[in-house]
C-alpha cells in the first residue's frame, strides 16, 4: 500500500503541473456550467409585442374600453408590451417587421369600443328576448308589445362585433404562444364586457411536489458526471498511454511496484481529483448560482464508485492501445457518446422512445440520476439500483484493467 | 575494475526469445561475476537488450532458464527487482518532476533504498535536483536514469546502451561514474555497440551477434585471441585507381593472416607477427599514392571483424 500511496502522491503531483490536465479537468468544466447556467436560467421567457390603438378619442386620447384592453394585454405577464404610434396604418404593409421592427403587432381598430358597445348591447337583448320567451306566460301582452318593440330597435342597429388584428412574421416561433396569451386575455375581456365577472369555469392551478429544477441544479451533477467521464475515459487512457510510449512505465515495472499497485494509484489518483473537483464545481454553483447541493456520505460514495468504474475502464483503453492520439480517440469515442445518450444535458423525455429505453441500459444514465437524487433532491430514489450497477462495473472494470495491464513485453 | 572473483550475480542457461520465425536470443549461457563490469558488445538488432530484458523480467523467454542473485527469474521476480537497478535504452520518466521528486520516487518503491540526497551527491547532481527532468539536457536525463536505478541500493545495475546519443565530454563523465559502481559493490551489466565503451569500462565482454553468443572473455584476452598483434589499416581515398586498390588488397593478403574490407573504403589487414606487418606496411607504401596507411595495435574493432566478419558503424549498424 505503501508503493500505490507513493506512486499516486507522483500521480497527483505530474498532474497538478500538467496546464493542459488542470484546464481540461477543472476549468472547462467550470466554464461550461457557468456558460449552461446563464443560457438556460434566463428567467421566465418573454415575448415581445408591439400594440397599435387605434381607437382614439376625439382629442387623440385612447377609448375606455380600448385602454382597458391594453391594460389587459400588458398586464399577461408572459407578454412585454411597447405601445405603438397610432398614425402609421399598419394593416396594409407587406412586412411588419421592416415596418414597425417587431416580430408582433396587436392593432385595436378604429371604433373597437363602439363595435364592443354594440355587440355587448345586441347579446345582451338576446338573452333578455331568450329569457322573456321562456316567461311568456306571467308577463302581460302590453308588456310584451314595450319589449318586442324595444328589442326590434335594438336588433336594428346589429353590426358584426370587434376585433383586434395580430400581425405576425411567418417564422415566428413564438406567434403561436403570442395568439393563445392574446385569445385567453380577449376572452375575459369579453366576459366583462357582457358584464360576466366570475367566470363559469375556472381554472385553479396548485403546486405539489418537489420544487422543479433549476438549469445549474440540473446541469451540476450532470458536469461532475462528465468530468469523471472526460477524465477517466479520455483523460487516464492517453497519459497511459503516453508513459508506455516513452518509457516511463516500463522504467517502473523494473521496479518492485507490481501492475495492479499501477492501476490502484490511478484510479485512487482520479478518485481524489474527482472529489477535489466536485468540490470546486459545487463552491463555484453555491457562489454564483445559489444551488445548495449537499455532497453527503452517500453522495461521495457514488461518486468514487462511478470514478473507480469510470477509470478503470480507460485504464483497459490504455493498456491495449499504444498511441496516446489514438487512446483519446477510441475514450472519446466511448465516452462522447454514453454522455449523449444518457440524458446528462437534456431530459430523457427529449428523446424519442428508442433512445430512452437504450439509455437505461446506460451506467452514465444511472451515475447522474443517482448524483441528482443524492445531491439536488435529497432523495434515495433508485440509488441503491445505481450503487449496484456501479459496483458490478467497477469490479469487472478494476479486474480487467489489472489483467490487460503490460507489465512485460512492452515495445 | 573488480579483480576478485566470486559467485556469479548472474546465470542464463541456453536462454532462448522467438518472436515467430525470428531468433532475437539464440540459446545464451553467460555466466556474470559478483562486482565485476560486464559487457554485451553488439550491432543494433543483435538481442542485447532482448536478452537482459528476460533478466530483468521484462520479457519472458521461449525456452533456458535464468538466475539473479540466486533467484529464478521466473518464480522471485519481485523480490530479484528489489534488488535491481536498470537504466533502459532511451531512458524517460515523469518529465514535469524535477530530478529529486523522480528519484524519490524509485526510492519508494523499494525497500531498503539509499538517502536519495546521498546518491544525488554521488552523482553531481544537487545543483540540479530541484529543476524539471524535462529541462535537463541529455547527459544530464541520462545521469538522473543512473541515480534512479541506483537509490535502490541494487546489488545488480543494468545499463542498456548508457551513452547513446551523449556528446563525447558527456560520455566520458557517464564513464567515470559508472566505473565507481564496482567499489560501491554493484555490479554492472551494460550493453552497448560502442567498441571504445567496453575497452573502457568492461571487465569482461560477451560479443553479439544475430543472437548468439560469438565470444566471451576479458578484452585484452579477446584482442589476443581474434585480433593478432599488428594491424595494417589502408585507407583508399577518391584519387585511389581500381589498379591500385587491387594491387593493395593483393599484397595485404599475401602476408596478413586476414583481410578486411570495409564500407568506409577501408582495408584491413591483421598480423599475428609484428614483423610480417612492419613489413607490409613498407611494402605497401611503394603502391601508387591515393592511398594512406596506418600500422596500428589492434582493438575490439578487430575482435569484431575476426568474429562477425563485420564491423560496427557509429550508429551500431553492421557495416
Amino acid at each position: 500500500m505503501r508503493r500505490v500511496v507513493r506512486l499516486t502522491v507522483t500521480l497527483l503531483r505530474d498532474w497538478v503541473r500538467n496546464r493542459e490536465a488542470v484546464f481540461f479537468a477543472v476549468l472547462f468544466p467550470l466554464i461550461l456550467l457557468i456558460i449552461f447556467s446563464f443560457v438556460f436560467a434566463g428567467g421566465p421567457t418573454e415575448f415581445d409585442v408591439g400594440v397599435q390603438n387605434n381607437d382614439l378619442t376625439a382629442d387623440g386620447e385612447p377609448t375606455a374600453l380600448s385602454a382597458e384592453l391594453v391594460g389587459a394585454i400588458e398586464e399577461a405577464s408572459p407578454l412585454a408590451v411597447d405601445q405603438l404610434d397610432a398614425t402609421q396604418n399598419l394593416t396594409q404593409v407587406e412586412n411588419i417587421e421592416d415596418a414597425t421592427n417587431r416580430k408582433r403587432v396587436l392593432i385595436i381598430p378604429k371604433g373597437f369600443s363602439e363595435r364592443v358597445r354594440d355587440e355587448s348591447a345586441r347579446v345582451r337583448m338576446a338573452v333578455i328576448q331568450d329569457t322573456t320567451e321562456r316567461f311568456q306566460g306571467n308577463i302581460s301582452a302590453s308588456q310584451q308589445q314595450d319589449i318586442q318593440a324595444a328589442l326590434g330597435a335594438a336588433n336594428g342597429t346589429q353590426r358584426d362585433g370587434a376585433e383586434v388584428v395580430l400581425l405576425t412574421v411567418p417564422d415566428d416561433e413564438g406567434a403561436g404562444a403570442v395568439e393563445s396569451i392574446v385569445d385567453s386575455v380577449v376572452a375575459t375581456f369579453n366576459d366583462r364586457a357582457l358584464g360576466i365577472e366570475n367566470p363559469t369555469v375556472a381554472i385553479q392551478t396548485e403546486q405539489r411536489g418537489q420544487e422543479g429544477l433549476g438549469a445549474t441544479d440540473y446541469f451540476l451533477p450532470a458536469f461532475i458526471v462528465a468530468m469523471v467521464l472526460i477524465n477517466g475515459v479520455m483523460t487516464v487512457p492517453s497519459a497511459v498511454a503516453q508513459l508506455k510510449r516513452d518509457g516511463t512505465l516500463k522504467r517502473l515495472a523494473v521496479t518492485p511496484l507490481r501492475k495492479h499497485e499501477w492501476v490502484l494509484a490511478n484510479v485512487l489518483q482520479q478518485s481524489i481529483l474527482a472529489v477535489a473537483i466536485t468540490l470546486v464545481l459545487i463552491a463555484v454553483a453555491w457562489l454564483a448560482f445559489g444551488v445548495t447541493a449537499t455532497p453527503g456520505p452517500l453522495a461521495l460514495a457514488l461518486l468514487l464508485l462511478g470514478t473507480v468504474a469510470f477509470t478503470s475502464l480507460g485504464m483497459i483503453v490504455g493498456s491495449v492501445i499504444q498511441d496516446p492520439g489514438s487512446a483519446i480517440s477510441l475514450g472519446g469515442a466511448i465516452a462522447l457518446p454514453l454522455m449523449f445518450i444518457s440524458g446528462i444535458f437534456w431530459e430523457l423525455d427529449l428523446m424519442p422512445p428508442t433512445l430512452q429505453t437504450v439509455a437505461e441500459f446506460s451506467p452514465v444514465t444511472h451515475f447522474h440520476r443517482g448524483l441528482r437524487e443524492l445531491m439536488i433532491l435529497d432523495s434515495t430514489s433508485g440509488v441503491a439500483f445505481t450503487f449496484g450497477f456501479l459496483a458490478v462495473l467497477a469490479v469487472v472494470f478494476l479486474t480487467g484493467a489489472v489483467m490487460l495491464t503490460n507489465w512485460q513485453e512492452f515495445d | 575494475m573488480a579483480s576478485e572473483r566470486s559467485q556469479p550475480v548472474i546465470t542464463t542457461t541456453d536462454l532462448r526469445k522467438e518472436y515467430g520465425s525470428t531468433v532475437a536470443v539464440d540459446d545464451i549461457s553467460l555466466e556474470i561475476e559478483d562486482g565485476e563490469i560486464f559487457g554485451l558488445l553488439g550491432p543494433n538488432g543483435a538481442g542485447k537488450t532482448t536478452a537482459i530484458e528476460i533478466i530483468q523480467g521484462l520479457r519472458t523467454p521461449t525456452s533456458g532458464e535464468a538466475t539473479v542473485l540466486g533467484l529464478d527469474i521466473q518464480t522471485d521476480l519481485h523480490k530479484i527487482k528489489d534488488r535491481i537497478g536498470v537504466v533502459p535504452q532511451s531512458f524517460h520518466t515523469f518529465e514535469r518532476l524535477t530530478v529529486r521528486e523522480n528519484v524519490a520516487l524509485i526510492a519508494n518503491l523499494h525497500t531498503e533504498p539509499l538517502a536519495v540526497d546521498d546518491v544525488l551527491d554521488e552523482l553531481a547532481l544537487r545543483e540540479w535536483a530541484d529543476d524539471p527532468f524535462h529541462s535537463l539536457s541529455g547527459g544530464y536525463q541520462r545521469r538522473t536514469g543512473i541515480a534512479m536505478a541506483l537509490v535502490g541500493d541494487p546489488d545488480v545495475l543494468f545499463l542498456d546502451e548508457p551513452t547513446t546519443g551523449l556528446d563525447p565530454a558527456a560520455r566520458r563523465a557517464t564513464w567515470e561514474q559508472i566505473e565507481q559502481l564496482p567499489a560501491m559493490g554493484t555490479t554492472v551489466v551494460l550493453t552497448t555497440h560502442y567498441m571504445e565503451e567496453v575497452e573502457y569500462l568492461a571487465d569482461r565482454v560477451a560479443l553479439l551477434v544475430d543472437g548468439h553468443v560469438k565470444a566471451i572473455d576479458t578484452v585484452p584476452a579477446l584482442i589476443n585471441t581474434y585480433a593478432g598483434e599488428l594491424k595494417v589499416v589502408v585507407h583508399l581515398d577518391e584519387s585511389t585507381t581500381g589498379t591500385e586498390a587491387d594491387a593493395l588488397e593483393a599484397t595485404l593478403r599475401e602476408t596478413a593472416d586476414s583481410v578486411h574490407k570495409t564500407d568506409a573504403d577501408k582495408l584491413i589487414g591483421v598480423f599475428g607477427e609484428r614483423q610480417a606487418a612492419q613489413d607490409t606496411y613498407s611494402e605497401l607504401h611503394d603502391i601508387g599514392t591515393g592511398h594512406s596507411i596506418d600500422l596500428v595495435s589492434p582493438d575490439m574493432e578487430d575482435v569484431f571483424l575476426t568474429l562477425a566478419d563485420s564491423t560496427l558503424s557509429p550508429g551500431g549498424e553492421l557495416q
